[in-house]
């Protein structure tokens, strides 16, 4: 379970980010975070895993304050907490394979990575989780080679070497097409579903809120402004989420049921 | 809505009024041309025409002043200048096109506004080259007509391979001992053996030629036991041990020896400049020589030097790649602006970096070749010290460049994994500047190695050590080789190079 208490972030230049945000997040949730671009969803999931260092307020996981941790013990939290990322985030001149293996480094020894010596158990791993992903095919490619799709699916492969409890997936799906978003969100569905993993996801479009989320927080200048149930954002209007997400929101489009590549 | 607000002040100033009448505009401009556009509503154009109309002017006045150096007066400098450089002329007609034609735009842009002054300007830019043309001493005539005179001179140096081989020669030859001036005894000859090549000259003392043109004491040379019909040649050693082969009347003497090996010969003594000596007679040895066997045809010193000398600027090229590339990475981390803009010392010591790097690198590596010949001496060593000097500072900005323009999310990414600080470097850092590194080293190759085969005009070793001196002793032939040998290496490493970028980048 992870609870977020009284969470706030003010940036070096005085920007209140977040201001007194609490909740809680069950384990197995799909928790979807929606807010204004500038609302603050970036820095929270941030603050998650301490890429950012929250101004005030705790991060409790596990028993633990993510929010107290350093050093060694961050690092050995941050194994647990996968990350995916808008724009991916790969190395883009390093090998599909490459990427997908670096998600082990927190679980290798230093000197082993630096000569580029992963076990075979994680040489394994990573097969399946290209497997899992449907990008075994593409494993010796350059990353920027792959289409944006492939490459946010390397990004989920290289968050699944971490045998995550949680993953955080920061606007997934914004680089990408519609069909392709769905594509990449039922891999996180799955993810979810089949192997019990909490995912924390920041999104755009209402129909992929309403089709994916077990529950929202929406956020507002950085602070809770909804909280709503899988049921009730079924049962919201386009316009009540207008008035939480400002006059930019938008559906994606019915595309529910069709195969993504 | 951008562009209209940019042009907006310009159409303000055509809008205005002139401040004063077209004549008024015209008699200023005629006085200081481009006042009068200053005056009306073309301050712009008019401070244009008014620098560029003057300093032509200027140009103008400072040729003609250096052609007719001697000359005093205004006709006589004028008139001499034309006469010598009859582009002047055309140069001073067109000032003069100018002049009026600024005039007349003056008058106009008074009356109404004007558009752009296409004509004028190019008038101005006519002007301009015009002077380039002048300055630059361009002589197309010379270009075309005194190809002709150096064409063995280009032959020598596009196709130089008869140089590139010699054919070594073995010697009979025969010695006597000449005494200038005779004294009572008579020098001693080496002695004779068997049927050896023998030389006898009478009489074994003499005289040698003068200044003058008066010659030298007469003597007959008679050879035996010399290879039959084979040609003679007749060489002098001094007594400062300098061998030189003879003349007769400014002619080499070349002849056959009979069907017996035997020749007789009448000549002079030569002159030569000789320290003079208070201990009686000199020694002059005078030598019969026939060249007995030719041996296989082999490389010559030419070939050789040029191979040695093209190594060593290889190897030159190569040792200020690597000292570059190790001392250009810690300068590229500290001139990186993303790394150092941290804290204010890191940001100050940035600047530092920053302006010593673009300092180093706008002083040519010729200049600091020499600076280096000064230091440590002649040699390839300066040659090394000067193109890695001149590295560091490129690289490290290239270098610093590619750090700069390093992606933040892998790092971000390889973080949020748990790796710890040396991991994400390796994975996320490495992997982002490794590339830029290397094309931007192999382009830091390519241009030293050109670079080191004209280092050694300035004596930084290499090849071009050789080049200078072989120029300068007019060898042709040998220079060509040398040329040759750089050619054929710079094109072997743009093909070479092409071939890493594309591999690795
Ligand atoms: N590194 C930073 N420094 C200063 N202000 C920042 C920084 N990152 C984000 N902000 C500000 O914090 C607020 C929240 O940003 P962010 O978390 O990125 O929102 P979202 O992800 O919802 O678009 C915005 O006003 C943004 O300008
Ligand atoms: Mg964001």
């Amino acid at each position: 379970m992870l609870e977020i208490r009284n969470l706030t972030k003010i940036y070096d230049d005085g920007t209140r980010a977040l201001h007194n945000v609490s909740f809680t997040v069950e384990e197995g949730e799909f928790l979807v975070v929606i807010g204004l671009s500038g609302s603050g969803k970036s820095t929270l999931l941030r603050c998650i895993n301490r890429l950012i260092d929250p101004t005030e307020g705790e991060i409790i996981w596990n028993g633990v304050d993510l929010a107290k941790l350093a050093g060694e013990d961050l690092r050995k939290a941050r194994r647990k907490i996968g990350m995916v990322f808008q724009h991916f985030n790969l190395v883009k001149r390093s090998s599909v394979m490459n990427n997908v293996l670096s998600g082990r480094l927190g679980y290798t020894p230093a000197w082993k990575s630096i000569i580029g010596r992963f076990s075979a158990a994680d040489r394994e791993k990573a097969w399946t989780a290209l497997d899992r992903l449907n990008i075994r095919d593409q494993a010796h490619k350059r990353a920027d080679e792959l289409s944006g799709g492939q490459q946010q699916r390397v990004g989920i492969a290289r968050a699944l070497m971490q045998e995550p409890e949680m993953i955080l997936a920061d606007e997934p799906v914004a680089s990408l097409d519609p069909v392709l978003a769905h594509s990449i969100l039922r891999y996180l569905e799955k993810l979810n579903q089949e192997d019990d993993m909490t995912i924390l996801c920041s999104l755009h479009y209402l129909d992929l809120v309403q089709r994916y989320a077990t529950r929202v927080i929406g956020l507002k200048e950085g602070e809770i402004v909804y909280q709503g149930t899988r049921e009730e954002i079924r049962a919201m209007s386009d316009q009540e989420f207008k008035d939480i997400y400002g006059e930019e929101a938008e559906r994606v489009g019915e595309l529910v049921g069709t195969t993504g590549a | 809505m951008k562009t209209t607000r940019r042009t907006k002040p310009a159409s303000d100033e055509e809008l205005k009024p002139s401040r004063i009448s077209p004549t008024l505009a015209a008699i200023i401009s005629a006085v200081i041309p481009g006042l009068g556009q200053m005056f009306t509503r073309n301050f712009r154009r008019g401070l244009v025409l008014l620098i560029g109309f003057f300093s032509a002017a200027g140009l103008l006045i400072w040729r003609f002043i250096l052609v007719a150096r001697r000359d005093v007066g205004f006709v006589d400098i004028f008139t001499k200048g034309i006469r010598l450089q009859p582009v002047l002329l055309f140069l001073t007609l067109a000032t003069i096109v100018l002049w009026i034609w600024i005039i007349v735009d003056a008058y106009l842009s008074a009356k109404r506004p004007v558009g752009r002054a296409v004509g004028l300007f190019l008038i101005l830019i006519v002007v301009y080259f015009s002077l380039g043309w002048q300055i630059g001493q361009v002589d197309l005539v010379a270009l075309v007509t005194q190809i002709d005179d150096a064409e063995s001179q280009v032959n020598s140096i596009a196709w130089p391979w008869s140089r590139a081989i010699t054919t070594p020669e073995e010697y009979l030859e025969a010695r006597a001992i000449l005494w200038v001036p005779c004294t009572d005894d008579t020098p001693p000859q080496p002695p004779r053996e068997g049927d050896e090549a023998y030389l006898e000259i009478t009489p074994n003392c003499g005289d040698l030629g003068e200044v003058d043109g008066s010659r030298g004491t007469p003597i007959t040379l008679r050879g035996y036991g010399l290879l039959p019909n084979a040609e003679v040649r007749i060489l002098w050693n001094d007594p400062l041990k300098q061998v030189f082969t003879h003349r007769e009347a400014g002619e080499f003497m070349f002849f056959p020896a009979d069907e017996n090996g035997e020749f007789e010969v009448d000549i002079t003594l030569p002159y030569r400049l000789v320290p003079p000596t208070t201990i009686g007679a000199q020694d002059w040895t005078i030598i019969a020589q026939q060249v007995s066997s030719t041996g296989k045809p082999e490389p010559s010193l030419e070939l050789k030097l040029a191979v040695e000398k093209m190594i060593e600027t290889i190897f030159i090229g190569m040792m200020a790649t690597l000292f570059g590339i190790i001392l250009a990475i810690p300068f590229s981390f500290l001139a990186a602006r993303n790394l150092m803009s941290g804290t204010r010392i890191t940001l100050v010591i940035y600047y530092l970096v920053r302006m010593v790097l673009n300092l180093v690198r706008s002083i040519e590596p010729l200049i600091w070749a020499i600076i280096f010949v000064i230091i440590v001496g002649l040699g390839p060593f300066a040659g090394i010290l000067a193109l890695t000097i001149h590295s560091i500072a490129a690289l490290g900005k290239l270098y610093s460049e590619s750090i700069e323009s390093i992606d933040s999310g892998p790092i971000e990414a390889v973080q949020a994994t748990g790796a710890n600080w040396t991991q994400t470097v390796m994975y996320a850092v490495v992997p982002q500047i490794i590339p830029p590194f290397v094309s931007f080293t192999i382009y830091r190759w390519d241009i030293n190695i050109r670079m080191s085969t004209i280092i050694g005009f300035v004596g930084g070793g290499g090849i071009g050590y050789l080049i200078s001196q072989w120029i300068s002793k007019t060898d042709f032939k040998a220079t060509g080789i040398a040329m040759w040998f750089i050619a054929v290496t710079v094109a072997i490493l743009d093909y070479v190079s092409a071939e890493i970028r594309e591999r690795y980048v």
